[in-house]
């Protein structure tokens, strides 16, 4: 990768060294029914750090990010090829558990999404589907994940209230302490804030800072102050291609392609 | 003209023709509706009362059917009606949830699946006597004899495709972004269908149950070719079984007044009860708000 040529490259995509990447993907491409989504994807996440996904609508963003679960596997008419290594193992792989998977690769999603039980239950299910736990250690599990989420000042008192009786930046919040109780590797956001107000935006962020000590997240947005703030990496894909991928503050201040540049200086998109 | 410019006249005309002939056909629809209440209502209350005049008449539910000019009641008849209907509704959901479940969450747009449905929403409208027979062939006429247990049968393949087609619809309005959030915390999908599918859709999965059960207990036709009738309170559904549209339809055609009177009380005990049951199912169909 070189900034100093005279054209720009047409892509410039950081590499992770491979003994601090949690998830590899290579020659990733992507089907709708027959219809290319993806296209030759190649990149890597680094382990404990927050990578953001950023770039106009329709762009894939979302598709990889459901990719890296095998979310898309719900649905007959999706198809991916090539490899997604989750430390050196490949997910895409016929063989693969798909369930267990996705006890290690935790998800939020754009609309909070509680379950109609109640707030405990809601932190509770995801535990009770793969471990056996006695009741204080399980009361303890939803404890701990609600306080990362920093829900639990504002519930602990309603334990047994619905998931539904709270408000859109709680429900939010909660459904990430229901993603981080299953204690996944890999936490993936899907535009997490996008239909939360401000306030309860600013308090989310605050949550995915404090939980890349421990976690690999891949947060997808359309808010770039939002990457800018949360992320070590950023990715900026177009079209079904990842145009761009390195440190978050050279691709925001300097970035390499005239496609990003273009994006991040607000020419479109 | 301008924007504001006052309506052509043949516009006006037209529109307060539309708007009259909108409100007499409602009206006729409503007038009907209330004359059968009424009549219902009126001749069915005083079935509850004794012929002369001496207060409520109780042994409308402690006495079976009589012969004509003895005391009775419609015990049999409400005993054989409630297990036919409990039967068939055991059946019925069964079969009707799982269905429902299976066009929603698996078949969806598939071609077995479009054959399913179309298939089920003709036997959603078939005519009940035809269902009857059906019966009357399959299980009737090969073991000789009426019983309760051909009728819940019969009751419980009308009522099988109201559940099936409810179950659907409450199950397609869940949002797809709640199936995947369960699925992307490791759950299985039959995991994610028992526990939170249909936990988020139980309160319409229960009014389709209820308008089903509704549906069930006024029905006759299905009645005649398996239940029958029987003159005695029995609980052995292995004979014939009484219940009360044979027994209004019965005695509603007699010539015997205390059959007659009888007869208005059962019509008006089963619509108070399908009257009770929809209510039911509409408190329960509104469902919590969610922002």
């Amino acid at each position: 990768m070189n900034a100093q040529v005279d054209t720009p490259p047409e892509t410039a995509v950081l590499e992770i060294p491979s003994e601090s990447a949690k998830l590899s993907i290579r020659d990733l491409d992507f089907f709708y029914s027959g219809k290319q989504a993806l296209f030759g994807v190649n990149v890597s996440f680094a382990a404990n750090a927050v990578t953001a996904l950023i770039g106009p609508s329709g762009c894939g963003k979302s598709t990889l990010l459901r990719t890296l679960n095998r979310m898309y596997s719900l649905y007959p008419g999706q198809k991916a090829t090539g490899q997604v290594l989750l430390d050196g193992e490949d997910i895409l792989g016929p063989r693969v558990n798909v369930a267990a998977l996705r006890a290690r690769i935790g998800m939020v999603f754009q609309k909070p999404t509680p379950f109609p039980k109640s707030i405990f239950d809601n932190v509770a299910y995801g535990v009770r589907l793969y471990e056996k736990m006695s009741k204080p250690d399980l009361a303890n599990r939803v404890e701990e994940s609600l306080r990362r989420a920093a829900l639990w000042e504002e519930v602990k008192d309603k334990l047994k209230d619905s998931g539904l009786s709270l408000s859109g930046g709680q429900q939010q919040r909660l459904c990430v302490a229901r993603g981080i109780a299953v204690k996944p590797e890999i936490l993936l956001l899907d535009e997490p804030a996008s239909a939360l107000d401000p306030i309860s935006t600013a308090r989310l962020e605050e949550t995915i800072a404090a939980l890349k000590t421990e976690y690999t997240v891949v947060i997808v947005t359309h808010n770039m102050g939002q990457a800018a703030r949360l992320s070590d990496h950023t990715g900026f894909m177009y079209l079904g291609q990842l145009v761009e991928f390195g440190e978050t503050e050279q691709l925001f201040t300097n970035p390499v392609t005239t496609r990003a540049r273009d994006y991040i200086t607000g020419r479109f998109g | 003209m301008t924007a504001f410019a006052p309506q052509r006249l043949s516009r006006t005309i037209a529109e307060g023709a539309f708007l009259v002939f909108c409100w007499v056909a409602a009206a006729i629809a409503l007038l009907a509706l209330t004359a059968i209440m009424w009549s219902l209502v009126s001749q069915g209350i005083g079935g509850f009362f004794k012929p002369d005049g001496g207060g409520l008449d109780l042994k409308i539910f402690t006495m079976s059917t009589p012969a004509p000019g003895s005391e009775g009641g419609l015990l049999n008849a409400i005993m054989g009606s409630l297990m036919m209907c409990a039967v068939a509704m055991v059946g019925a959901v069964f079969v009707g949830v799982l269905a429902g479940t299976w066009l929603s969450e698996f078949a969806r747009e598939s071609r077995y699946g479009k054959v399913v449905r179309f298939l089920n929403d003709v036997l959603l409208s078939a005519p009940s006597i035809l269902v009857g027979l059906f019966v009357y062939e399959i299980l009737v006429a090969p073991l000789k004899g009426f019983s309760g247990f051909a009728g819940a049968v019969a009751l419980g393949l009308i009522a099988a495709p109201v559940i099936t087609r409810t179950t659907e619809d409450v199950l397609r309005l869940q949002p797809t972004a709640l199936r995947e959030a369960s699925v992307a915390l490791g759950a299985p999908v039959w995991r994610t269908i028992l526990a939170v599918i249909w936990k988020s859709a139980q309160g319409g999965m229960l009014t389709g149950a209820l308008l089903a059960f509704a549906r069930i207990s006024g029905e006759t036709a299905p009645l005649l070719f398996t239940a029958l009738n029987n003159q005695f309170l029995s609980l052995d559904m292995t004979k014939p079984t009484a219940n009360l549209p044979v027994v209004i339809f019965n005695f509603a055609l007699s010539a015997y007044d205390d059959w007659r009177r009888l007869a208005w009380a059962g019509a008006l005990l089963i619509a108070a009860t399908v009257l009770t049951v929809t209510i039911i199912a509409r408190l329960l169909a509104r469902e919590p708000r969610r922002s």
